[in-house]
């Protein structure tokens, strides 16, 4: 009954022209954000902020929770048109989102992106609304070695991302792993790898290798093949834009994994939405009847990463608003927007504070929905891109790239790392060396690393910190059965095998 | 035709440099001023420069607006070098952190010091308070201290990098009292404190301000805090020098540089323009809501502050067996 009045509270709040306004602006801001690879919602809130202290702190709240949301929603549509990563929750998008749009189902990719998005954001909002308070106490007993066990059940992944070659892909995540450990350690203050340059000191931002291996790597093998370059099948009709009955069905599980697997890694203050992308598409893939086809454009493969980013949004907000952690880049600046206006985020905000909580809460569900409507009827438009002649497409492939990569750092740096990286992703294509891995070992080096060296920190040396504590077990057993993944696959293949030679 | 133009550019150089200097007397910034930090969006610098051009604005200090530049990377030595590189350049900034300091002590590969670059002001103090969990065994310092001293190694804090401040106030307690226990390194402020909520640590340095709504919570309790006097908002928790520990107060510390080659009437521009900045309500305001210290210093102050640090940092890093290269 308590929800029920707040959110009653939070709708009046909510629905007030002034806010419906401003959870339109920051969604609609939060999809061009999204949309442009680099270009995030952190900085885009940076940018923004001064121009809040005129508004009302409740305006001010729902329309950069508007940007944090709405660039989710967009982030997926260079993935899937371009193979360039808008944001790096998106990365994982690009697998299956980019093969469908290169088999003329572009349409029906963002079209389920938008949905999907639509679903787990939703439900990401309902977890905020109904299960924070105690969701949070769970978070705090997650720690060092439950991290490094979730993390290993990510890296585990690997083995299903492998192409034809598990030696390929164990080799490509080996070198995702090393890419992670550069820069210089947290614990020693010492620099690793970093050949001297001082750019190097901070690491390679992840996003430049995933836009490098991904974008560059495809334009570059691309355009080697002179009688593949014509443009992407686009069909002509709105109906075949849009996904059809049967793609709603075969995601059904997509939906509930990514809003589910979304929201409990967006709780954990150690975790983030890109983390959260790729074990939702990992999960998916394992309980998949048609594993074998992953990668090759199945749409639950977008589905799933795409509403696991979105659930995550609200799952972050837990740890934010119940004890004022912040967990991710955003959440640390919208932190700090609170302090500005002169609030106190802490375990007291939300009771101190109902009518700004609950107001969000009701702008988040109003904001999904204004996502769905704004984002469905672009999908046939944006599809279009698509019809572009490959002279026009792949120069402007490569100026997205290399503009998103500039607008992170803003350092030519960079933009060599981008053109080394870009190489990379050309040779392994060339060798038929799978990237997905390389990228999930980038993605999980550094807090597996770091985890580990902390829960070892925490035990004095002792390994078994990571078997003794119930949830990091759980977790570990689970990597451990998805390692046995293909195992289970070959060993059948050698029954069905030998039950046909029976046959025979 | 070249040789010419040539000619004149350097005649228009020559006479550029006499009145130049007469100009720079009633110094203006001419562009937009460019205020470098080298922290994302989000991090302290950040929100300390945009809480900043925020004030310049409302106030009207300058002619021309103020921009928040992210030169992030390189733990400080990207926004080093890129002030470095804009030698002479009058229209930028930037924000120091301890870490501008620390970071070419211990990498080669950060070149640019601060001693390269022109000091202008140091700005602020930010204090810190030591803290445990509210279901914590030990009510004082003392207490910890002596648990420690009884299970060397097994208490632990959770903290920043090795040469974070979180560890320089553990090692000089520890090479103060003999006592030893363990520091783990966390990446982000929140899962510092997560770890110390979840039990996962026994005590860490927390910011005063952010300690504040989770001991009002009675999730936290504060042993000490981590400055000279006591903050106005722990009256009744003893500083370090209070609860028996005579150890130096390392502050956080917060100041701006500019580029190096810049007129002498630039820098008193800026001093200038800090002092002025400093004397606002808004800033008084700010630095209370924050809970920071005035720690204004002028140039010349702010040089000697620089070798005081570096000094006591080379020997602190030393205790704590990080290899220094400066």
């Amino acid at each position: 009954m308590e929800i029920l009045s707040g959110l009653m509270q939070g709708f009046a709040v909510a629905l007030e022209p002034v806010n419906l306004f401003w959870c339109f602006a920051g969604v609609l801001l939060g999809t061009v954000v999204g949309i442009l690879p680099g270009l995030g919602p952190p900085a885009t809130i940076a940018m923004l902020l001064p121009l809040t202290f005129q508004m009302n702190p409740a305006s001010a709240m729902i329309m950069l929770a508007g940007i944090y949301y709405g660039a989710k929603y967009g982030g997926s549509t260079t993935s899937i048109l371009m193979n360039v990563p808008g944001e790096s929750a998106s990365v994982v998008t690009c697998l299956d989102g980019y093969q469908m749009a290169r088999k003329g189902r572009a349409g029906p990719a963002l079209g389920i992106a938008a949905i999907a998005s639509f679903i787990a954001g939703t439900v990401g909002v309902l977890g905020l609304m109904l299960v924070a308070p105690p969701l949070a106490k769970f978070a705090l007993s997650f720690s060092s070695p439950e991290y490094f066990a979730l993390m290993s059940l990510g890296l585990a992944m690997v083995v299903l991302l492998a192409g034809r070659s598990m030696a390929k892909a164990l080799l490509a995540a080996l070198v995702g792993l090393w890419i992670a450990t550069m820069g210089t350690d947290l614990f020693s203050s010492t620099s690793r790898f970093a050949f001297g340059r001082m750019e190097l000191l901070s690491g390679i931002d992840f996003v430049v290798v995933a836009i490098g291996v991904f974008a560059l790597g495809e334009v570059l093998s691309n355009m080697e093949e002179r009688e593949e370059a014509k443009p992407l099948p686009v069909p002509k009709g709105l109906r075949i834009l849009l996904p059809t009955l049967q793609d709603m069905k075969d995601c059904r599980f997509a939906f509930a994994n990514g809003s589910i697997v979304g929201f409990l890694v967006g709780v954990l203050p150690g975790a983030g939405s890109t983390i959260a992308s790729f074990l939702s598409y990992g999960i998916e893939k394992a309980v998949s009847r048609r594993r074998d086809q992953f990668g090759n454009g199945v749409v639950e493969g977008v589905a799933a990463p795409e509403g696991a980013n979105n659930s995550e949004t609200g799952g972050a907000l837990v740890p934010l608003l119940t004890l004022g952690i912040p967990g991710s880049g955003t959440t640390a600046i919208l932190l700090a927007a609170l302090v500005l206006w002169g609030f106190k985020p802490g375990p007291l905000f939300i009771p101190e504070h109902p009518a700004l909580f609950w107001g969000l809460v009701a702008s988040m569900y109003i904001g999904n929905v204004m996502l769905l409507v704004l984002n469905l009827p672009l999908v046939p438009l944006f599809a279009q891109v698509l019809r572009l002649p490959v002279y026009v497409l792949y120069p402007l492939i490569l100026g997205v790239s290399i503009v998103g990569v500039y607008t992170v750092s803003g350092s030519m740096f960079d933009l060599a790392l981008l053109i080394v990286f870009g190489l990379l992703g050309y040779l392994m294509r060339k060798l038929d060396y799978p990237s997905a891995p390389l990228i999930l070992g980038l993605v999980l080096g550094a807090g597996m690393e770091r985890a580990l060296r902390q829960s070892l920190m925490m035990s004095e040396g002792s390994l078994s910190i990571l078997v003794s504590r119930p949830i990091s077990a759980v977790l570990l057993s689970l990597a451990v059965l998805i390692l046995l993944i293909p195992l289970f696959s070959t060993v059948n293949a050698w029954r069905l095998q030998a039950v046909a030679q029976d046959d025979a | 035709m070249k040789v010419q133009l040539q000619v004149i550019v350097l005649a228009a150089a020559a006479l550029a440099v006499s009145p130049g200097a007469a100009l720079a007397q009633g110094f203006k910034p001419t562009r937009p001023v460019e205020l470098v930090v080298h922290t994302g969006p989000g991090g302290g610098s950040d929100v300390l420069a945009r809480a900043i051009a925020l004030m310049v604005e409302k106030e009207k200090l300058l002619p021309v607006r103020m921009q928040v530049v992210n030169k992030s990377g390189g733990q400080a030595a990207v926004a080093a070098a890129y002030l470095a590189e804009k030698k002479g350049d009058q229209n930028t900034i930037g924000l120091f952190t301890g870490v501008w300091l620390t970071t070419p002590l211990i990498s080669a590969e950060a070149k640019v010091t601060l001693r390269d670059l022109t000091p202008v002001a140091r700005l602020v103090l930010e204090p810190a308070v030591i803290a445990v969990k509210a279901d914590s065994p030990h009510k004082t310092l003392a207490e910890f201290i002596e648990a420690a001293k009884k299970n060397p190694g097994q208490l632990k804090q959770s903290g920043g990098s090795s040469t974070s401040r979180d560890n320089v106030v553990r090692q000089l307690l520890q090479k103060s009292t003999g006592a030893r226990w363990s520091f783990i390194s966390f990446p982000g402020g929140g899962e510092r404190i997560a770890a110390l909520l979840g039990g996962h640590v026994n005590i860490m340095v927390i910011e005063p301000e952010e300690a504040g709504e989770h001991i009002r919570a009675g999730n936290m309790r504060v042993l000490a805090q981590v400055s000279e006097t006591r903050l106005p908002k722990y009256p009744n928790v003893p500083t370090l020098k209070e609860a028996g520990f005579d150890v130096p107060v390392v502050p956080q510390v917060r100041g701006v540089v500019a580029p190096p080659g810049i007129p002498r009437e630039n820098v008193e521009f800026w001093q200038d323009f800090f002092a002025r900045l400093t004397r606002t309500a808004a800033w008084r305001k700010y630095i209370e809501e924050n809970q920071f210290e005035d720690g204004y210093q002028n140039a010349a102050d702010v040089t000697k502050f620089y070798d005081e640090f570096t000094d006591r940092m080379r020997e602190i890093l030393k205790d704590a067996g990080v290899k220094t290269v400066r």
